[in-house]
């Protein structure tokens, strides 16, 4: 197994999903674009992998919103625009305070910055992400669900090289509090809007609700769980929302077994790759404090009737989105049944 | 000396675009923002990646004086909140980075949190694109200036890297939403 970082790992979990996802676009979706933006956000990806510092990390963020941006999208240019540079932003400043000396309560503000910054980046920051009825377009899921978590595990893994362990542990629990604000948020969303567009992006927000809470928990555990969510992420639920966008617009329905087993991938049911992450954030969050892992089973159980909704909302996939319906199901099994070799690769 | 004036002429120069809707001061503000960040890192980095921050502000500006709402569009009526923005953002960055904090370099830190703050400020409250590029490349700069917070001496990957997105993003041609 190659030795590669957790942004190694979900890099390559990106380009695999970007392949997937140019092969089976939808008439709705140019796949024209859909390449441009993948490679920019690819190329942008790699950089913030390999980056040796934060700073370098910030400055592709607002190159790689730039040119996202710059690409056409359902909103104004300038309000596109907004998650990315708000995110730069508070990175930035968060790294000047993370530097200066002065009081403690410096480093404070640092770690708010990091987490307002990330949640900005990779779009679960209240108010800026404005959710279109009309459709989870790929401008928005393509921050949500491709270029976030490589922009995540880059900041998180520089993040402690500065940051004192006391401000350490109030970014723990930052990440925490908002880990569970979103899980919530987003399988009550998910659940109770009218709009299966929607209710893909809530099950989005709620992913990164369990990736939150998994990277906060400063237990092996909990950044272990946190890869598989954010793996499953990557070459599971984005594919999937491109597939699912074709019959969004015909508002089909179907219960058949194919659609009921990606709502038991999409629930984390075993044998996939999100039961195991679940397993692990539960243990985790058990070792740490028994009520967090109370309120995080409360927030798994929620997740069953939007999965079930979201499996069915795919309806008939035909031809090369069946073909690939299947192998993502099939991955996804594997790496449920034997994370090791993902794991080994990402160090954990 | 030196580099609190580069502190006054970065803030001064973030206060253009906070403050002005056309190109003319959009393109000064950058140009601002470029020579005061460089005269505020002359010292203490090499005069190369300092300058990189002048290069990057200067084309940025020349650029942006070709494109966007032609003249100065300086204080359009309805900028009161904006005049307020440019003084609490000066007072705040001057109370943070000469009294809470210590050490060397206050002008810097003065600087780079005025310039991320007011520009940042900029970009969320506007929706004119050449105004907002504008706020996003001087963010680039005062980025790649903070670099230099770590060891005294800005990084030459940030200073350049910065620079360069600094100048590109004037000549970023962008696509607005088709609506019926």
């Amino acid at each position: 197994v190659p030795d590669l970082t957790p942004g190694g790992v979900l890099l390559a979990a990106a380009v695999a999903s970007l392949v997937l996802a140019v092969a089976i676009a939808p008439a709705s979706v140019a796949r024209r674009d859909l390449v441009w933006r993948g490679g920019v956000a690819l190329v942008a990806m790699a950089v913030m992998a390999v980056a040796d510092s934060l700073d370098i990390v910030i400055l592709v963020l607002l190159a790689v919103g730039v040119a996202q941006t710059a690409l056409s999208g359902p909103r104004d240019f300038a309000v596109r625009l907004r998650a990315p540079v708000v995110a730069a932003g508070l990175l930035a400043l968060a790294l000047v305070f993370g530097r200066v000396q002065g009081p403690e309560l410096l480093s404070r503000f640092s770690a708010v910055g990091l987490v307002g910054g990330l949640a900005a980046g990779v779009g679960v920051l209240p108010y800026i992400h404005a959710l279109d009825k009309d459709g989870a377009s790929e401008p928005d899921a393509i921050w949500i669900g491709f270029i976030g978590p490589v922009l995540a595990s880059a900041v998180l893994l520089r993040a402690r090289a500065f940051l004192p362990p006391d401000a350490g542990a109030d970014f723990g629990a930052m990440l925490i509090g908002l880990g569970v604000l979103n899980l919530l948020w987003g399988t009550l969303g998910a659940w109770w809007t009218a709009h299966d567009s929607v209710a893909w992006h809530y099950s989005f927000m709620a992913d990164w609700g369990l990736a939150l809470c998994g990277f906060g928990l400063f237990v092996a555990d909990g950044q272990t769980a946190a890869l598989l969510v954010l793996f499953a992420l990557v070459l599971g639920r984005f594919p999937l929302l491109l597939i699912a966008r074709a019959p969004l617009a015909e508002a089909g329905r179907v219960d058949r077994p194919l659609n009921l087993l990606v709502a038991a991938m999409l629930a984390g049911s075993a044998p996939f790759a999100g039961f195991a992450a679940r397993i692990l954030l539960l243990r985790g969050a058990a070792e740490t404090y028994l009520p967090l892992a109370v309120v995080l089973a409360v927030g798994l159980l929620l997740w069953l009737p939007p999965s079930l909704r979201l499996g069915r909302s795919l309806s008939r996939p035909r031809g090369r989105q069946a073909v690939a319906l299947a192998l993502l199901l099939a991955l996804n099994a594997a790496v449920g049944l034997y994370p090791l070799p993902i794991l080994s690769a990402a160090g954990s | 000396l030196l580099e609190a004036g580069g502190a006054v002429l970065a803030w001064l120069g973030a206060s253009l675009i906070v403050l002005a809707d056309g190109r003319r001061g959009l393109a000064l503000g950058l140009l601002g923002v470029g020579l005061g960040l460089a005269a505020v890192l002359w010292p203490t980095s090499p005069a190369l990646e300092a300058g990189a921050l002048a290069v990057g502000g200067a084309v940025a500006a020349a650029k942006r004086l070709r494109n966007g709402t032609p003249g100065w569009v300086l204080m359009p009526p309805g900028s009161t909140p904006r005049l307020v923005l440019c003084i609490a953002a000066a007072l705040l960055a001057l109370w943070l980075g000469a009294v809470v904090t210590s050490g060397s370099g206050a002008s810097l830190r003065i600087a780079v949190l005025a310039v991320i703050g007011m520009t940042g400020v900029r970009v969320i409250g506007d929706r004119q694109p050449d105004v907002v590029l504008s706020g996003v490349a001087g963010l680039a700069l005062a980025a790649a200036a903070a670099s230099s917070l770590a060891s005294g001496q800005v990084e030459p990957a940030m200073a350049f890297g910065g620079a360069l997105l600094a100048a590109t993003t004037s000549f970023v041609r962008w696509r607005e939403p088709q609506r019926a």
